[in-house]
């Protein structure tokens, strides 16, 4: 019988009792095991996939067009790589970077034109590719260098989709050297191809800020450190992105007061673009855009000891105006 | 529910909808010229506390006379229909007290207490005639502008920090919370443009009307009244937020919303005493020399309170602004925060640039295009940037801690102040120097220095310096166009 000083429960009881304890328990142990990480690191620094595609023989590395339609340029330059086919495959996700660092017009040249980026643009799409993300981090408010810069517009208009710098999401990768630590627009990180698109500007560290600076612009917080040895920094960038395709804007090219310039009076009109896969002759051909011999610039020197590319502007193939 | 307050509940949600919606475009950036200050614009109590402040009725502010002539027309319908803070009363108290229809009763009933809002206006009028606006801290639209701009808008997706904003979101959180207890406490209890309506109510035209031989004193008139202005007893017609809800309560239809009904015998008064409100006016006059002899701020430039560009000098400035948030919720790079302590205990809340925060973006005029009192006087860009050929607006001038500097203190490369100065030419050059290093080597750097006649004290310089939490260039008020005794170079004065 029951002993009334230890009362009883019906088995009935017993069982829902336990059965209620058995699923706390493993709602909290289930719970416990989902959020469980072992390494205890949230963040894990991504790689920086390698973007270049293979190139056939009897191709230039880089063709340069002049004319003074920036869209024409651009169009005759791919083409003689052998037309954005070759390096947009259906169904990609493609990355353009311009630079839209600045709050000021495409006049004053501080930012990528716009009508070179549009026109890559509409190039990728015409190629097959499924999504063309046009994006950068700028240095100024960036709702402002978007608009004020036409890119937001014109790329918008071509059928990209705009990615303002704040709507970006910015995780660790795996940098090396001076940039590491830094994170990197995860946007960046994911796009199957990346085409990078300077603009030829005077800059008073390196000389002139082209492509491999260009990279600053898919960095986030503390890029600034980088200055501290620019060139080691930017042929450290090069050998770290590596672009499907390299697109040098000279249409209008800042000469003095860079790279923010705001003087009319320090641009000059080039009317000239480069495309090339190979990004250090890319940039050798921007300096000389802006009169400068690209041997005498120490970045390209060391990019180019480093094995990314060649400096020789013989290799450029210069198709004249249009 | 009764057609209307149908009607009313459609009105608050609009207004207070709208009030949001204005908001939420203005900190997206949106570089379109909406009306985001229209009901500052509108607020009779700024426009007053200004006129004595300053002298002087500041534009748009002009509005303020719709609102007044609105109310002599229908009472204190923006208290009921219109003020976003009173909907969100009321829309607590309605949500967190489902109450009993005696416990209704009991809380909408009058309290002396409630002539608590009639002292602060007076106090907050005659501080602002003896020199010292602060009527914008406890005005309903900078109150609330400011408890949604810097205490809710900062824990919102696409947010920025506003240290401090915590201070404004209490006071709102804690009003929208005390109405569960009484309701609308804020409008009945301390609001002073509720008290400064309340003077002009009490010529209005259409006013609550009680058929006293109808009546058969069953008090359900007053079960649901948002003023509790007694309409029961001898309304009291500057109370009455004319919310209507005791129209439909009557079941005799003793009320009435009319024009020019006969007046009760006697006519109601405000529940004022008149040696309080002399002690009132005394202390309020003795407060504006105290906080200027004693509170800090405007009596001597102070190197970190840098104004937004087109900012009034500080005296008019103070006379002007209304705490009401807006221009720091404008800015685009969230430069502008709250001054906490840096203005003095006058100059709390009001504007203040952080360039760690963010920059002045050189060809942006947003704060002053919001500014609903022109304390921040507005610019185009062309005048702001000095593109129509005269000098540009400056906010201050950046120095070069050589203590800290890369290139100056570590003989190490960095030009990245320079990189990002937007004036043509740039404010900072470069001095070319060889540095020592350690083993005896010398290493050539660009020292950076300053064109104080060219620098405009925007600030991007200090954000952007790679230098960690203390920038080795930082901007300070000294320069600023707006005082032109807080000079530093000879000779004419920049614009």
């Amino acid at each position: 019988m029951t002993d009334p000083y230890r009362p009883a429960i019906t088995r009935r009881e017993a069982v829902l009792r336990l059965s209620g304890t058995a699923v706390a328990a493993a709602a909290i142990g289930g719970g416990a095991l989902v959020f469980h990480d072992r390494r205890s690191v949230s963040a894990v620094a991504a790689n920086v996939p390698d973007w270049r595609l293979p190139i056939p023989n009897g191709v230039p590395r880089a063709a340069a067009a002049r004319g003074s339609d920036p869209g024409i340029n651009v169009r005759r330059a791919v083409a003689e790589l052998g037309g954005m086919e070759r390096f947009v495959r259906r169904g990609e996700v493609v990355l353009v970077k311009p630079n839209i660092a600045w709050d000021r017009l495409p006049e004053q040249a501080a930012n990528t034109d716009p009508q070179v980026v549009a026109e890559l643009v509409r190039l990728c799409l015409a190629a097959g590719a499924r999504t063309v993300i046009v994006t950068d981090i700028s240095c100024n408010d960036p709702l402002r260098c978007f608009a004020r810069s036409g890119i937001g517009a014109a790329a918008g208009a071509a059928g990209a989709e705009v990615i303002e710098t704040h709507r970006l999401r910015m995780v660790p990768a795996a940098l090396p050297g001076l940039s590491a630590g830094l994170e990197v627009a995860e946007q960046v990180l994911r796009a199957d191809r990346v085409i990078n698109v300077p603009v030829v500007k005077h800059h008073n560290l390196c000389k002139v800020t082209l492509g491999m600076k260009n990279w600053f612009g898919v960095m986030g917080k503390g890029r600034n450190r980088l200055h501290q040895d620019i060139n080691l920094a930017l042929a450290e960038l090069g050998a770290t992105f590596r672009p499907t395709l390299t697109v040098v804007d000279a249409t209008r090219v800042l000469a003095a007061n860079g790279p923010v310039g705001g003087s009319l009076g320090d641009v000059r009109a080039v009317g000239a673009v480069a495309a090339g896969t190979d990004p250090v002759l890319c940039d050798a051909w921007g300096a000389a855009q802006l009169g400068l011999e690209p041997g005498s610039l120490p970045f390209v020197a060391e990019a180019e000891r480093r094995g990314l590319g060649r400096a020789d502007l013989a290799l450029v193939k210069e198709l004249g105006p249009s | 529910m009764s057609w209307t307050t149908r009607i009313r509940i459609l009105y608050q949600a609009f207004f207070l909808v709208l009030f949001l919606w204005l908001l939420v475009r203005l900190a997206g950036g949106d570089p379109r010229a909406f009306p985001y200050s229209a009901y500052l614009h509108g607020d009779p109590l700024s426009a007053v506390g200004v006129t004595l402040a300053a002298g002087t009725l500041p534009g748009a502010l002009i509005w303020a006379l719709v609102l007044i002539g609105l109310t002599l027309l229908f009472g204190r319908v923006f208290c009921g229909w219109i003020c976003p803070l009173g909907t969100l009363q009321q829309l607590s108290s309605w949500l967190l007290s489902p109450r009993s229809r005696r416990e209704s009763l009991q809380v909408n009933r009058y309290r002396r207490w409630y002539a608590l809002k009639s002292y602060i206006l007076a106090a907050l009028l005659v501080a602002a005639l003896a020199g010292t606006l602060q009527s914008g801290l406890l005005d309903p639209l900078s109150l609330t502008a400011r408890g949604l701009a810097a205490g809710v808008w900062p824990v919102l997706p696409g947010g920025r920090p506003v240290p401090g904003g915590w201070l404004a979101a209490l006071l709102l959180l804690a009003i929208v919370v005390a109405s569960r207890w009484i309701p609308r406490v804020f409008c009945r209890g301390f609001c002073p443009l509720g008290a400064l309506l309340g003077v002009f109510s009490r010529f209005a035209v259409f006013r609550i009307h009680r058929t006293s031989d109808a009546c058969n004193n069953c008090k359900l008139c007053a079960f649901a009244c948002q003023g509790a202005d007694e309409p029961l007893g001898n309304h009291r017609v500057s109370e009455c937020h004319v919310c209507l809800n005791c129209l439909p309560g009557c079941p005799e239809q003793a009320m009435t919303y009319r024009a020019l009904p006969p007046l009760p015998a006697p006519p109601p008064k405000p529940d004022l005493s008149r040696r309080y409100l002399f002690g009132t006016v005394l202390g309020a006059f003795a407060v504006a020399p105290l906080l200027r002899a004693t509170g800090g701020g405007r009596a001597a430039a102070t190197p970190r309170l840098i104004r937004p560009p087109g900012a009034l000098g500080e005296t008019e400035f103070l006379d002007r602004c209304v705490k009401c948030s807006l221009c720091q919720q404008a800015c685009p790079t969230g430069a502008l925060q709250p001054a906490i302590a840096q203005a003095g205990v006058e100059g709390f809340w009001t504007p203040v640039l952080v360039p760690r925060r963010g920059w002045c973006e050189f060809a942006c005029t947003r704060c002053g295009e919001v500014c609903p009192t022109q304390a921040i006087t507005r610019l185009t860009a062309a005048r702001k940037t000095g593109y129509d050929g005269k000098p540009p607006v400056s906010i201050g001038t950046a120095f070069i801690d050589r203590g800290r500097c890369l290139p100056w203190a570590m003989s190490t490369p960095c030009i990245v102040c320079e990189e990002m100065c937007p004036t043509d030419p740039k404010a900072i050059w470069f001095e070319i120097a060889d540095e020592p290093l350690r083993d005896g080597a010398a290493r050539r750097v660009q020292r950076p220095r300053v064109d104080a006649a060219k620098c405009v004290g925007c600030g991007i310089c200090e954000n952007k310096c790679p230098v960690g939490e203390e920038a080795a260039i930082r901007v300070a008020s000294v320069g600023e166009t707006r005082d032109p005794l807080n000079r530093l170079l000879a000779g004419g004065n920049p614009s």
